[in-house]
């Protein structure tokens, strides 16, 4: 034996020693891509269903969003926001959001989107759908996110047939977590502090949320299509770039001169808020502490042997065992107390801001009708888009009472000393003209509120319901027919519920 | 003369095909991942799949990772001792396939994990622990005599935490 020998002997049997335990690896690297293995389901499939074939535990529990089917009419609760949102659709209809099985439905039937009579009418944009349905990712990818964009609501009816679902938050490839609105990630890269390819897994449990759960407006865009025809898109955008705090966000709009709509009453330029959960969770100590939506909203739970993401997004409030307890040691009964005493908070400064917002439109009409001038209402008008932006910012973004109480009762309490300076500068004007006593009409229910700033509810009632008996029903005959596969009756809504009733 | 060169020759080439072999089974077994504290090397392999998802769902996730609970904190060359010992662990039931749909804690690793949950937890349980001389012990080889977790049985990981219980957890397939 010599040298060359002991070391031929040694190599061989390390070498093949090594070559069995790859071998092993290997074998168990083939085990894992085994488990790692993802159904086949076509890209951007729309049809949930279609998805709930291999994943029944969470298309079960997302059908069961069905169970949260309450009408809760937020203009009757209080009536002032009818006089907030005179000259908007808003003030016709508005109701507190069901479970995500209804979004589409609600979209649908409310007064808002009115009564479109074929492709070219109706006062909606294509942009209203945007965070409805996973036929949009679909249709955004079909023809581009621009041509998406352009056009009337009334012209994807046929297209746009299952509400909000898998594939707005999955990837077919891979399962994975996904954004399917590129919106977002332009946003989170403009704003700069959570830029989007950085997102982590826990990151994306909020952000999918945070695709719909987000103030934004509609962007004019102008844009030409392959023949080089000119068109202009109405692009959601989120106004992030100076920030997620309602100032910052109040800023954007203001360097832009940017307004939803005019005030019927006072002429203000208004903002309307949308939903800014996502802003105001942020803020809040769950969402500092690195919690994503889905940790409360979504909570691990366990069936038999089995422990799944629960996809019957609702309140946590519903399976405190399940959510709160997780962390904390309370009682679920001192628990719903001090939700409650939040929820109270919120909404006695919530009552004091719109009672003085809305004094506040109705002192202004009363200035502009004794002739005061552009010079002496603006700076009043500017308080009372600021007050009725933060107003709104507080209350829109569902849940922030509790999400972010402190921000919440900070902006409201900001909301009602801006109301306060337009009526103080009011005051003025009023004195100057002749009125210093004026005071605004009273009325006790929506349906005063609504006669008050002239709606014609029966009118608009009976087009909707034309609209829905007409229109709305050769959309589903169209989806169904149209040999696309996007249509599930298993997403037909049964029971007919709105604010309004047909019964006039 | 010729014949030993033709021998060296042959040497170096198996030495060489070792070497290679060698490298291929670190890269392809991520061995030197297993130096780093992430909770994402625990699940290189699926075998942890059900316990990365069940921590990655519970309170413990923002304080505590895989590490701070299951490895010595109290210096570096216990922790490295552990580590060695459950890897070499692991290694051999993976790679004879030797362990079943369920897994328990070594009594060493329940010893380690209970001296972890006493340090976070040292002035909720300092009277337990002064107490605890005083009752009957159910395992000897854990401080105070009783596993935590006999009675906190979902901490952190739940009631079922078979290899089969979590079978959509996301965040596992990151990489």
């Amino acid at each position: 034996m010599n040298k060359s020998m002991i070391v031929i002997v040694v190599s061989v049997v390390a070498t093949v020693l090594m070559m069995l335990l790859l071998g092993t690896i290997w074998n168990n690297k083939a085990d894992q891509a085994m488990i790692n293995v993802v159904p086949n389901i076509k890209k951007l499939e729309p049809r949930s269903a279609e998805w709930g074939k291999y994943y029944p535990r969470q298309y079960d529990s997302y059908m069961a969003t069905k169970e949260s089917d309450k009408i809760d009419d937020v203009l009757e609760k209080d009536p002032n926001l009818v006089v907030l949102w005179a000259g908007y659709a808003f003030s016709k209809d508005y109701n507190a959001p069901r479970g995500h099985f209804y979004m589409l439905e609600d979209n649908i039937n409310t007064l808002r989107t009115a009564n479109p009579v074929d492709d070219k009418t109706g006062p909606m944009p294509t942009a209203c759908w945007t965070c409805k349905s996973p036929d949009v990712p679909r249709l955004m990818e079909e023809r581009g996110e621009l041509a998406f964009f352009t056009g009337k609501w009334s012209s994807l009816g046929a297209e746009i047939v299952n509400p909000v679902g898998c594939a707005d938050c999955h990837d077919n490839e891979t399962m994975q977590l996904s954004m399917k609105r590129d919106y977002l990630a332009r946003a989170l890269d403009a704003e700069g502090n959570e830029p989007f390819d950085k997102a982590t897994h826990q990151d994306m449990r909020t952000l999918v949320c945070a695709q719909c759960h987000v103030e934004y407006y509609f962007k004019k865009t102008d844009w030409k299509d392959a023949d080089g025809e000119e068109k202009t898109a109405m692009v959601v955008t989120l106004p992030w770039d100076n920030g997620l705090s309602v100032e910052a966000i109040e800023q954007y709009y203001d360097e832009r001169k940017f307004s939803d709509w005019t005030h019927q009453l006072s002429k203000t330029p208004m903002l309307k808020a949308q939903h800014p959960g996502y802003e105001t969770f942020k803020t809040g100590i769950h969402g500092q502490n690195n919690l994503a939506c889905a940790d409360c909203h979504m909570p691990y739970v366990r069936e038999g042997g089995v422990k799944y993401s629960d996809h019957k997004v609702g309140s946590p409030m519903d399976n405190i065992r399940n959510t709160c307890l997780n962390c904390h040691g309370e009682t679920e009964e001192e628990f719903k107390q001090i939700v409650k005493r939040k929820l109270e908070r919120k909404d006695e400064l919530a009552a004091a801001a719109t009672d003085t917002i809305a004094k506040a439109h109705f002192e202004a009409a009363k200035a502009w009708e004794l002739g005061a001038n552009e010079e002496e209402m603006t700076p009043a008008l500017m308080d009372i888009r600021h007050a009725q932006w933060r107003w709104d910012f507080a209350v829109a973004s569902h849940g922030g009472f509790f999400h972010a109480p402190e921000e919440t009762l900070r902006i409201l309490a900001t909301a009602i000393d801006k109301g306060y300076a337009a009526r103080l500068k009011l005051r003025v004007i009023l004195a100057k003209y002749g009125a210093p006593g004026f005071e605004g009409p009273a009325f006790s229910n929506k349906a005063e509120a609504q006669e008050l700033i002239g709606l014609q509810m029966d009118k608009l009632v009976d087009e909707k319901i034309t609209f829905l008996n007409t229109l709305r029903k050769e959309w589903i005959q169209k989806a169904s027919h149209s040999g696309k596969n996007i249509y599930d009756p298993v997403t037909e809504v049964k029971t007919f519920k709105t604010s309004y009733s047909e019964n006039k | 003369m010729k014949n030993s060169n033709v021998m060296t020759h042959v040497a170096t080439a198996c030495a060489v095909v070792m070497v290679v072999v060698f490298v291929t089974l670190v890269y392809e077994s991520r061995a030197l991942s297993y130096l780093s504290s992430d909770p994402k090397v625990c699940i290189t392999c699926h075998t942890m799949n059900t316990h990365y998802a069940t921590w990655q769902h519970s309170a413990h996730r923002e304080q505590a990772s895989c590490v701070d609970c299951h490895l010595p904190r109290d210096s570096f060359v216990k922790k490295m001792l552990a580590k060695s010992l459950d890897g070499y662990n692991h290694s051999v039931a993976m790679t004879f396939g030797t362990y079943g749909k369920n897994l328990r804690v070594t009594p060493n690793a329940a010893a380690r994990i209970q001296n972890n949950c006493i340090s976070c937890h040292a002035e909720a349980v300092s009277q337990m622990h002064e107490n605890s001389e005083h009752y009957a012990k159910f395992d000897d080889k854990v401080s105070m005599g009783r596993r935590c977790w006999d009675c906190h049985r979902m901490v952190p990981h739940g009631l079922p935490k078979s290899l089969l219980s979590t079978p959509d957890n996301l965040g596992v397939k990151e990489f």
